[in-house]
């Protein structure tokens, strides 16, 4: 019976402790004047810590006017559930980031305030005009870029050299290369495994050394029943059918882990890499190269990142905006700070980029600077079907013995219906 | 028998709405309100983030012609066919051995069984990924011992299923067998003796008396399970978020995938509403089928 | 006979370890350095205590108080309501028993992500977002325990039940001071699952909870996972064995419960 005994108390306690909490202050909105802002954000470590010292110093800047909330959220919930919920009950952030892959549904649902008005003197014609086109809808620029993170191919200088093989250049030479490199402990080439819309961004490049492409020029039709594409869907699921690229990875694709505890020799990562590398596996030699091209192919890479957006239907669109533009429009050494020590990316805004010459020469970044940034083009911001369906051809040449030229085809008429809605 | 007049039923009657009402109250707002909402949803295009738009039966009509919807609801059969039974008699065995190994052992093998249950979904798939890994994972490792080939698990899209299906049975094993060895100790001791002196021992016992017994907790097991079958999500959301190629995409999975990541609420409703209608004949099939000599 | 017994128990005991190698390996794992995590050597060298030091920085402590205070109330009123249910649909006559019941049990079969947002929506208008009320509350009603209860309670000898109306106990008096202790044998292991399931939960405290002195435990668990350019895996597991000790701990005082389960011998 002492278990009955202990029970009742402890419920005793617990409900006292619950009413206690129940008498919640809800806090949004208008305060002595003072204007509440939700600040939702998907960063972590560091990127998270930047974040909050940016509202510390604007919160203390205008401590009578604005006063910012920010919270921060893992990246999976935060677009797939936290956002959807909270626009679903009309309370969404009134400041919070968007990706490529959400911005054409947030900007088709009018969610997204226009910031054309908010860009200080002379500040829009100093971001590089792709990246602005990249934000544009109907005229309208609807969200502000802060970064690209472009790609390159990292590879294991001591690797390479043991096995005798040369930096790749182009497709055969990466094809042989991740076939000499592949040993019982070692994947030849790491590349993103599940679908989402990671694996689609490492793929573009190659589709776009041919020229090829998911969509027309103004993103009405579906071109995706291209050669080009069936070419760059069977060169990628070559890696994974003959094992060079392992079917399931211990650390997210995008994660220095791969490289760094020696399980890969070669991966196609973005700029993030090179400050992990750096810090935490010093003691081991990487090197940097373009993604390798098809014969008769360009180089091209992506410039991916998130942006920041103001919610439309804030009842305080004017102070989110304000704050954004301070955050990444105004003054240089934010931007700058963001890109060069926080992270490494380069800033969309072409003064900024000039400014910090001298850190996008340092070691790794210098070959992003010199033989990466030209052939960057802005990463898609197609909606989610699109990028369900390329990724689940994908899918299907990768593990489901299909031919690129039978998903692509299949795609192509998921894509089609997807436009047509 | 008691003799039962009209105010000791009325009596009775009230009683049991009293003991109810908490649960009736609370299942009512926290759960059917909800649910009837998402039936509500199912009949609009909604996006989440626009307002609603009417479409009556436009969503169900869509459903119809959604191959992929089908083949996940297919996918889901496959699991629940292969899980459910398998659970079942798993628990049901070990429950049955570890009521007759040695009494002083039995808290340490419990323990044993249930542990995995403690550990959080999440975790449990990241440490099944680190065994089912095709190139140093545990188990490739202890195939090649064998002379085995080494296989892909979750990285195959023969394999994946039941990849995952062994990672939820570990997780469960341990508590539905907890529960079948709590009825099985609630069976009288005399009636293994009665049996004793028929010369029942072993498995005639267990045929005769121990299954017979346990079916109350046996019809729950299956309810339960079938219907946990149907919504397993969080394991398969981290090993392989569907893949590969969709050869994991159950329809929790599916729906989570067209109200999510889509944003297409109104059809993702829909989707459930049908699912929720499968489970449901399911389930009631089950009941109907155990309970009927009763 | 004894030797039988003891090739059993054995044969259990193979099973069970075979059971426990992968959390062996949780927990030999949470004490190796980031690099060696995933390395299947049994060099016992390099362990180290630094995981759980950087585990320990985070807001962990705080956020495991909170899952106790949700996971033991949800549960301790759950079994209550619950069993209550429970010998009413098994035991009491009334009109639409049927109807309740099917009812009840058809509110398990819609999946969570479903009633997400209605059931946000519906928390929230309660004024209950952001407090335990909204953590507790809506996690407290769910049919499992109740259809439990109600399979358990059917077998129960009427034997017990007939002679406290004799002595002129009400139905109410009968269960709450007959039934109810008596009960334990099924309360116990409904106590671990409920805690568990509770402990274990992510995706509602997710939705419902801005607040950062609220969060619950697999919402710090999830922070900590991150994803960053670089999981830390070997705190991640640390945190993860950390945060599991509540329930181990739950399970090994509910063990002497559990063995002692009253043999109700006699009564037919």
């Amino acid at each position: 019976m002492k278990i009955w005994k202990m029970f009742s108390i402890f419920s005793i306690i617990l409900i006292l402790l619950f009413q206690a909490g129940c008498s919640d202050s809800s806090s949004t909105g208008e305060e002595d004047g003072v204007v509440t802002l939700k600040f939702w954000d998907m960063h972590t470590d560091a990127e998270k810590a930047f974040f909050e010292e940016l509202v510390k110093e604007y919160n203390a800047a205008n401590e009578d006017k604005v006063k910012i909330e920010y919270t921060a959220f893992n990246q999976s919930d935060y677009s797939n559930t936290k956002l959807p919920v909270a626009f679903a009950n009309d309370e969404g952030p009134d400041v919070f980031m968007v990706s490529p892959g959400d911005f054409t549904k947030y900007a088709e649902s009018n969610i997204l305030a226009d910031l054309n008005s908010y860009f200080p003197e002379g500040a829009k014609e100093d971001f590089l005009p792709a990246s602005i086109e990249a934000v544009t809808y109907d005229d309208k620029v609807l969200a502000l870029p802060y970064e690209l993170e472009l790609l390159g191919l990292y590879y294991n200088k001591k690797m390479l050299a043991d096995a005798g093989v040369e930096v790749p250049k182009t497709w055969d030479e990466l094809k042989a290369a991740a076939e000499k490199l592949t040993t019982t402990d070692v994947a030849g080439l790491v590349l993103p495994t599940d679908k989402a819309a990671y694996l689609n961004f490492i793929w573009y490049p190659f589709l776009w050394q041919q020229g090829g492409n998911v969509l027309n020029e103004d993103g009405t039709k579906s071109t995706f029943n291209s050669p080009e594409v069936a070419k760059a869907l069977d060169y990628w699921g070559s890696f994974f059918q003959d094992g060079q690229a392992p079917s399931k990875l211990q650390y997210g694709p995008w994660d220095a882990g791969n490289l760094g505890t020696g399980s890969a020799a070669m991966s196609i990562v973005g700029t993030w890499l090179i400050p992990v590398l750096e810090k935490d596996y010093a003691d081991t030699e990487f090197g940097l190269a373009p993604i390798p091209v098809p014969e008769g192919g360009k180089p091209a890479t992506d410039a991916g990142g998130w942006k920041m957006a103001v919610n439309a239907n804030s009842e305080h669109v004017d102070e989110a905006a304000k704050f954004i533009m301070w955050c990444f429009a105004e003054d240089k050494s934010r931007p700058l700070k963001w890109a060069t020590e926080v992270k490494f990316a380069y800033s969309p805004r072409i003064s900024v980029v000039e400014e910090g010459k001298a850190i996008y020469d340092k070691g790794l970044r210098k070959v992003f600077t010199e033989e990466i940034y030209d052939s960057a083009i802005p990463e898609p911001r197609f909606g989610p079907e699109i990028v369900d369906a390329v990724g689940e051809a994908m899918q299907q040449v990768m593990f489901g013995n299909v031919s690129g030229a039978d998903a692509a085809e299949e795609a192509h008429k998921k894509i089609e219906e997807a436009l047509s809605k | 028998m008691r003799r039962k007049g009209m105010k000791r039923k009325l009596n009775e009657s009230l009683t049991a709405y009293g003991f109810l009402l908490p649960n009736l109250l609370g299942l009512t707002v926290f759960v059917f309100v909800p649910m009837v909402y998402a039936f509500y949803v199912s009949l609009h295009d909604w996006n989440a983030l626009s307002p609603k738009v009417f479409i009556g039966f436009e969503n169900y009509k869509e459903m119809a012609s959604d191959k992929e919807w089908w083949k996940s609801v297919n996918r889901t059969f496959i699991f629940t066919v292969i899980y459910v039974p398998l659970l079942f008699a798993g628990s049901l065995f070990f429950a049955v051995m570890l009521n007759s190994m040695k009494q002083r052992f039995v808290g340490v093998a419990r323990t044993m069984f249930l542990l995995p249950f403690a550990i959080t979904s999440v975790i449990s798939a990241v440490i099944w990924m680190f065994l089912y890994d095709p190139r140093h994972g545990f188990i490739n490792q202890f195939f090649d011992l064998l002379g085995l080939p080494k296989q892909q698990f979750l990285g195959s899209t023969d394999q994946a299923l039941f990849a995952i299906i062994v990672v939820i049975f570990w997780i469960n094993l341990g508590y539905n067998m907890m529960i079948f060895l709590a009825s099985i100790k609630e069976i009288p001791l005399d009636y293994y003796e009665a049996a004793k002196i028929d010369g029942a021992t072993g498995w005639k016992a267990f045929w005769n008396i121990t299954f017979p017994l346990l079916r109350p907790t046996s019809i729950f097991i299956l309810v339960v399970t079938t219907i946990g079958s149907f919504q397993v999500f969080d394991q398969i959301m981290v090993m392989t978020k569907g893949g590969p190629a969709n050869s994991t995409m159950v329809s929790v999975l599916y729906i989570y995938k067209q109200g999510f990541e889509f944003l297409n609420m109104g059809y993702a409703s829909a989707l459930a509403v049908v699912l929720f209608l499968i489970i449901f004949v399911l389930s009631l099939a089950q009941l109907r089928l155990y309970t009927k000599k009763d | 006979m004894g030797k039988n017994k003891t090739i059993l128990t054995v044969f259990i005991f193979a099973c069970g370890l075979l059971i426990i190698l992968p959390i062996f390996f949780l927990v030999f794992s949470s004490f190796r350095a980031p690099e060696d995590v995933f390395k299947l050597s049994l060099n016992l060298g390099n362990l180290t205590l630094d995981n759980f030091k950087a585990v320990l920085e985070t807001n962990i402590l705080r956020a495991i108080w909170n899952s106790l205070v949700v996971s033991v109330t949800v549960t301790v009123v759950a079994m209550l309501f619950h069993a209550m249910s429970g010998y009413a649909l098994a035991r009491l006559n009334f009109p639409g028993k049927k109807f309740v019941f099917g009812w009840m049990i058809s509110t398990m079969m819609v999946p969570f992500t479903v009633i997400m947002i209605p059931l946000y929506m519906v928390t929230k208008n309660l004024g209950l977002a952001n407090s335990y009320g909204g953590l507790i509350i809506p996690m407290i009603f769910n049919a499992y325990g109740i259809f439990l209860f109600r399979q358990f309670y059917q077998d129960f000898p009427k034997e017990l039940e007939e002679a406290a109306y004799v002595e002129g106990l009400s139905i109410a008096g009968t269960f709450f001071r007959l039934v109810l202790p008596l009960s334990k044998p099924m309360i116990i292991p409904l106590t671990i699952g409920f805690f568990t399931a509770n402990w274990n939960n992510y995706l509602w405290p997710l939705i419902i909870n801005q607040k950062e002195e609220l969060m619950v435990v697999q919402v710090a668990l999830a922070n900590i996972v991150g994803g960053g350019y670089e999981t830390a895996w070997s705190i991640v597991l640390a945190a993860a064995l950390l945060s599991a000790i509540p329930t181990f701990i739950v399970f090994f005082s509910m063990q002497k419960y559990l063995v002692d389960g009253i043999k109700m011998s006699g009564i037919k």
